[in-house]
């Protein structure tokens, strides 16, 4: 079990590969015959998802996320976003259906290999979820530290992250002396410091003010450009609408709108 | 894999002086219930001394015919003594016979009534200790097979009585110990659960990261095994530091019982150490457990 776990790092010229595989619509439109057209880094097929106590959180979902695709999760609460980024980390399974990640069928894999799917997987909470008796520094390299990355390679990695998200200044200091954006940023650098193909952020401007909330959205635009696939569930009708990107509306467990370049609330 | 046992063991450290306040309640109470335990464990073996004690008081003694000679009895003595259940086998002379009653007397303050006498009335006699009281029919029945013996004293009741205090004293000692380790087990295993739960965040961050499940578990195994080898440490050193008065006391409290504490120390380590640093691991795989498995 534990010889599986270090050294399946990916290595620092991800990043070269990574700016190669940056989304080619610069405009942030995509058409549909274009997206299929692109290796899927998410495709839930038929999903349904029943809770032990009889609830249907998810019902009949079908979605595929193309490599490089930006796309805004959408819905009133308990409409099943939280849910379905829980089956995408694994940490649910489907009741009916099938999640495939990266080509992989998670509800297929074995116990040992699920640590290193989440590694292609950043996550990103309104919550942050940081460690408050680490700096954000320490909260970065705990995440390479506890997958068994070697000491070398953690602090080049940790320093990129910082300075992607623009904390290389307070690299040192704990999260209660952050503010909220800069918390959101560490734990963005921390989703990031695995070098993820895809960010899931669920409400990550939940917590914010919105003008810090515009702050974390350009540096999730900025990833997406880096090549990296993001899903963001989120409240904010601002900026969905104005974002323009593609748009998943859950209702009950449904998707009821799937469209590129949509607004947070259906038009007309 | 060193790599891993060096993280391990580094994050075991460090979660144990990070969480500092939670680890020394955690220690606080190992080391309270490791006490218990071994209190109770030192107690029993003093009981289960002393009973044994008692159960070797238990002698089987046969009066002798005065026309025995000394070669007969002699050889009366050996054949007894190579008996299987025969522990040890006294002669008693009828001359000891009387001082013995004589020093009884006077030990009493009685006036001592011998001198009143012309003749020794008393008998001769071997006195036989027993490797085991429950055998003392077959010792008897030996006895009096014997032409030398006037006869044995009848022991049925007061072997059956002896025994029947000894057994219930015994198990009531066990049944007592097993309830105290199972309660140990449940309070330990219980505060280990609660500095784990205190840190469910961080497991919760690691699991989202992607790390494995062992990289997860063995730092807070470590951590269990720290906890319990820490308690076990402090326990001994309180009863090293208590071993001579605790013995000198329970020399007084038994007696002429042959109980010291040293004599049954390694024992007394191997249960402290082994139920420490045992229940710590038990405590922390369990409660991490919860956490991994979905």
């Amino acid at each position: 079990m534990t010889s599986t776990a270090p050294g399946t790092q990916p290595s620092a010229s991800q990043d070269a590969t990574a700016s190669t595989r940056a989304s080619d619509d610069g405009s942030g439109r995509t058409d549909a015959s274009h997206a299929t057209a692109r290796q899927p880094v998410l495709v839930l097929n038929d999903v349904t998802k029943r809770y032990p106590n009889g609830r249907e959180a998810l019902r009949d979902v079908d979605l595929v996320i193309p490599e490089g695709d930006f796309v805004f999760l959408v819905g009133p609460s308990g409409a099943g976003k939280s849910t379905l980024m829980r089956l995408i980390i694994r940490d649910e399974l489907a009741t009916q259906g099938e999640v495939f990640f990266d080509g992989e069928n998670l509800a297929r894999l074995p116990r040992r290999k699920v640590a290193r799917v989440r590694r292609k997987i950043g996550a990103v909470f309104q919550d942050f979820k940081l460690l408050p008796s680490k700096t954000a520094r320490e909260n970065i390299a705990f995440a390479l530290e506890v997958t068994g990355t070697p000491r070398r390679r953690i602090r080049p990695a940790v320093d990129r992250a910082l300075q992607l998200v623009g904390l290389s200044q307070q690299a040192e200091q704990y999260p209660r002396q952050l503010s909220g954006g800069e918390q959101q940023r560490t734990a963005i650098a921390r989703a990031l410091v695995h070098d993820p193909r895809l960010v899931i952020a669920d409400e990550p401007t939940g917590n914010l003010d919105p003008l810090i909330s515009w702050e974390i959205l350009q540096l999730l635009l900025r990833i997406n450009q880096l090549g990296v696939t993001v899903l963001m569930a989120t409240h904010n009708a601002d900026v969905v609408t104005a974002l323009r990107k593609r748009v998943v509306a859950l209702e009950e467990g449904r998707i009821i709108r799937d469209e590129i370049g949509g607004r947070y609330h259906r038009q007309g | 894999m060193l790599r891993f046992l060096v993280f391990s063991l580094a994050r075991a450290w460090q979660g144990f002086w990070r969480n500092a306040a939670m680890s020394i309640a955690a220690t606080a109470t190992m080391t309270l219930m490791l006490l218990l335990l071994s209190g109770f464990f030192i107690v029993q073996n003093g009981l289960l001394a002393g009973l044994q004690f008692v159960e070797q008081k238990v002698e089987v003694v046969a009066d002798l015919r005065s026309a025995a000679t000394d070669g007969e009895i002699e050889d009366l003595r050996l054949r007894i003594g190579a008996l299987p259940e025969v522990r040890d086998v006294t002669y008693v002379s009828r001359e000891e016979a009387l001082q013995r009653f004589r020093d009884a007397r006077a030990a009493q303050g009685e006036e001592d009534l011998t001198k009143y006498l012309d003749a020794n009335p008393l008998h001769a006699s071997l006195e036989v200790k027993l490797r085991d009281p429950g055998d003392f029919a077959a010792v008897t029945d030996a006895l009096r097979a014997d032409p030398l013996v006037e006869r044995v004293k009848n022991i049925t009741d007061l072997v059956s009585r002896v025994l029947a205090v000894t057994e219930f004293l015994r198990t009531a000692g066990i049944v007592i110990l097993a309830l105290i380790a199972a309660i140990v087990l449940f309070i330990i295993i219980n505060t280990i659960r609660l500095a784990v739960v205190a840190r469910a965040e961080e497991i919760e961050v690691m699991r989202l990261v992607g790390a494995s499940d062992a990289f997860i578990r063995w730092p807070f195994v470590f951590e269990g095994a720290l906890v319990g080898l820490l308690g076990a440490a402090i326990t001994l050193g309180v009863i090293a530091a208590m071993a001579d008065p605790l013995s000198s006391f329970m020399f007084e409290f038994f007696r002429v019982l042959p109980i010291r504490v040293g004599a049954i120390a390694r024992d007394v380590a191997v249960l402290v150490i082994g139920s420490g640093v045992g229940l710590g691991v038990l405590g922390a795989f369990v409660s991490v457990r919860t956490y991994l498995i979905r």
